[in-house]
């Protein structure tokens, strides 16, 4: 459940939450939705695809964490976020609400003991609300622009299914579904005039950061064999 | 030097009239840089018949060619899924007798004739259920997609029911904004014709002549051009299907958020049928019934029966129907489309397929010129009367296969002078092998296919003879297909959402194209 209330540096001026990245709190996620304007530091770690939200049907942008449910390979628990931290996991418990920002009381993340202050004793926003209020100033117009670039690769035809099939050194395989991404065919054969309106308005930056996220698949197998492999051995020497 | 065909004229603005417009322009587009051209004349005072109101999936087919997004197309026609018909008190007259007939094939059918294996042993399941998922996904209320599947693709194969009184001028404003379709209101006046009988051009009220190359007539029942103008006799087909009436009204739902089926509900009555169909903001009911069987009188009440008694000030529509097609479909340069070629009553939704598959082959056999065109002609005609043929037989079937006695209606039907040959022989050859693949349905575009054979034959009972040792081979794929069906069936029925949340979902959201 949530209660999403309005933040008030009154009513809240004592709430403590936990920031840190944490699979308890919600880090571990496989796939979280992103905005363009993380697209180049999400491109050193994550592929960067997109998906249809399950209940409209509507495209999103996403960076991909991990193979399974509930699985983020970036998280090292007690030991934060490796890499860039999505804006979507920063954010958590917060919310916008219009112009101000709306917190999730019944989110874990509120009221934890080693939680942080928002809030100084004389009522200012601490370093870390300071933070989560700049990152709601990418996500806003973040959502909205990224809404506008889906519906110009959809325009020109340039998204296509993707299937995404990883094999890992203990032999089993795993697929990606329901995963989309740029169609390279489609875009080599973009008239002049459609490829110069991509890149005046920035777009063409983004579609080639998100081809050049596809690399990161690999690199994203190769965390959950290591990560396998010690799952292994740890057990083997238990079993020792 | 031989006149290229240039010029293509149609005349009426129906469903017909503009599917075909939508279907000629969308195929021969890049062709009206070089001066094709399509013609819709439309006139400004005739009304829409619309009593299509039941599809086949090939509409589907039919409007991605031409360029429509279906997210659109379910926005501004109201439209609904269909996944096929259920066909109540058809067999015994039992209140609780019924079978499906799907859009879905039975699983494997390419591969494998399921008939047998399931005669051999049924498992308590109806043929349906025991070879498709749909007749349950129906049951349930259940939408044959999610709002995750792209545009046109299915989970389950459905095609549409839709407000054919919205549906012309959607296809309208399509065709005339996005394919280059002109069209002109007026009142055609004259025909004129040349000595050889082809039609030279149109003499309109208030447009001036409109000459053209070849004319396609969708005029409805007037059959403007080719019935009176090239005096083109009709084949009547009343001693074969005897319902020549129908009573139709538009009902409201209960509540705007009413559950909404998606199967043509067909219920049969003393002397006919009643048609069910929901869409988004009403369901369309109609009684079909035979006029020489039942007063029209009779026909009312058993409508106000059916619908119940909240709903007894609605207007009653009466719409005649003349079974039987045009004796010739395409004489000189003038090929009919539509009720202008011939109009069966709505049992199998057989109307608006048939005007794409007409419309397709014409635009697909877009004769180069004159010279050419009695070739394209004749072959137009001929398999346009096997089609005409077959549909009969088909609908025929569900009323050979009644074991209803109750009235002269049914009783009549069973009679051996109201069967057509071919369909005796079916009847007679299929007591031995039922219906599949390399039968002799192996036209390219067999308006119903085998599989809508079996789905009747057996959902009514019919039974064919199988041999101790005929099923032994393919038993391991028959095995496995049937349980293949009952795990999908069940997996299905866990994903797709409510036919009305769906509708509701496509107008708020719409569906993507990809």
């Amino acid at each position: 459940m949530t209660n999403i209330v309005p933040l008030n540096s009154l009513i809240h001026r004592s709430l403590r939450v936990y920031g840190a990245a944490s699979a308890r709190y919600g880090d571990n996620q496989r796939f979280v939705q992103v905005v363009v304007a993380e697209f180049p530091q999400l491109v050193l770690h994550y592929p960067i695809l997109l998906s249809k939200d399950a209940d409209t049907g509507v495209f999103f942008c996403g960076a991909v964490l991990g193979f399974e449910r509930d699985e983020n390979l970036f998280l090292k628990e007690g030991e934060g976020h490796e890499g860039y931290r999505p804006l979507d996991l920063q954010r958590m418990p917060f919310y916008s609400a219009g112009s101000d920002l709306a917190i999730d009381l019944d989110h874990p993340r509120v009221g934890a003991e080693s939680g942080q202050a928002l809030f100084t004793e004389s009522g200012q926003p601490t370093n870390y609300l300071a933070g989560i209020m700049h990152a709601f100033r990418d996500i806003k117009p973040g959502l909205e622009m990224t809404k506008v670039f889906i519906a110009t690769l959809l325009q020109h035809k340039l998204i296509e299914p993707v299937d995404i099939s990883v094999s890992f050194d203990d032999g089993s395989t795993h697929n990606l579904a329901d995963l989309y991404t740029i169609n390279q065919s489609v875009l080599r054969d973009l008239p002049d005039q459609t490829v110069l309106d991509l890149f005046r308005r920035g777009y063409l930056r983004l579609i080639y950061l998100m081809i050049a996220s596809l690399k990161q698949v690999q690199e994203l197998a190769k965390k959950k064999n290591a990560r396998m492999l010690r799952g292994s051995e740890s057990l083997s020497a238990r079993v020792g | 030097m031989v006149q290229p065909l240039q010029s293509v004229v149609i005349v009426g603005g129906g469903t017909a009239g503009w599917l075909t417009a939508g279907i000629i322009a969308a195929r021969h587009h890049s062709r009206m840089k070089a001066g094709f051209s399509v013609t819709l004349i439309e006139s400004p005072d005739i009304k829409i018949i619309g009593v299509g109101e039941g599809t086949w999936p090939t509409l589907r087919s039919s409007l991605e060619k031409m360029g429509i997004p279906e997210t659109q197309f379910f926005r501004e026609t109201d439209a609904a899924f269909k996944q096929g018909a259920r066909f109540a008190r058809w067999t015994t007259g039992a209140e609780d007798d019924a079978y499906y007939h799907p859009l879905m094939l039975p699983q494997g059918f390419t591969q494998i004739n399921l008939v047998p294996h399931w005669l051999q042993d049924e498992h308590g399941r109806s043929f349906c259920d025991s070879v498709c998922p749909q007749g349950r996904l129906c049951d349930d209320g259940l939408a044959p997609k999610t709002i995750t599947t792209p545009e046109y693709k299915a989970v389950a194969n459905y095609a549409y029911h839709l407000d054919a009184a919205k549906f012309a001028p959607f296809l309208q404003r399509h065709c005339t904004a996005k394919l280059g379709v002109r069209h002109v209101l007026a009142d055609v006046q004259t025909v004129n014709q040349h000595e050889s009988g082809d039609i030279r051009s149109l003499t309109t009220k208030q447009a001036g002549d409109i000459a053209g190359d070849l004319f396609i007539d969708c005029t409805g029942f007037a059959a403007l051009l080719l019935g009176k103008t090239l005096g083109v006799g009709f084949k009547d087909c009343s001693d074969i299907l005897f319902c020549d009436t129908a009573l139709a009204v538009q009902v409201p739902y209960e509540t705007p958020d009413a559950p909404m089926q998606s199967q043509t509900i067909s219920t049969a009555q003393s002397a006919g049928w009643i048609w069910d169909i929901g869409l988004p903001q009403r369901r369309g009911i109609g009684h079909v019934y035979s006029s020489r069987h039942m007063s029209e009188a009779q026909a009312h009440e058993s409508l106000m029966n059916y619908i119940g008694p909240t709903h007894q000030d609605l207007r009653v529509r009466k719409i005649p129907i003349r079974p039987g097609y045009r004796e010739t479909f395409w004489k000189n340069n003038c090929v009919a489309v539509g009720l202008a070629a011939g109009f069966l009553e709505p049992l199998e939704s057989s109307a608006i397929v048939l005007v794409e598959l007409s419309a397709k082959l014409i635009s697909e056999q877009m004769p180069a010129n004159r010279e050419v065109m009695d070739i394209v002609a004749a072959r137009f005609n001929e398999v346009t009367h096997y089609r005409w043929g077959r549909i009969i037989d088909f609908l025929k079937l569900h009323y050979v296969l009644t074991q209803r006695t109750d009235s002269a209606f049914w009783r009549e039907n069973l009679d051996p002078q109201s069967i057509p040959d071919r369909l005796k022989h079916l009847l007679h050859l299929w007591k031995y092998q039922s219906p599949w693949f390399f039968d002799e349905f192996d036209r390219l575009e067999e308006v119903f296919p085998a599989a809508s054979y079996q789905y009747v034959l057996y959902g009514m009972g019919f039974r064919t003879q199988v041999g101790p040792m005929d099923n032994v081979d393919s038993e391991p794929l028959a095995s496995r297909l049937m349980q293949e069906n009952i795990t999908m069936t069940r997996q299905m029925c866990v994903q797709l959402p409510k036919n009305r949340d769906l509708i509701r979902k496509i107008h708020e959201h719409g569906m993507q194209p990809i």
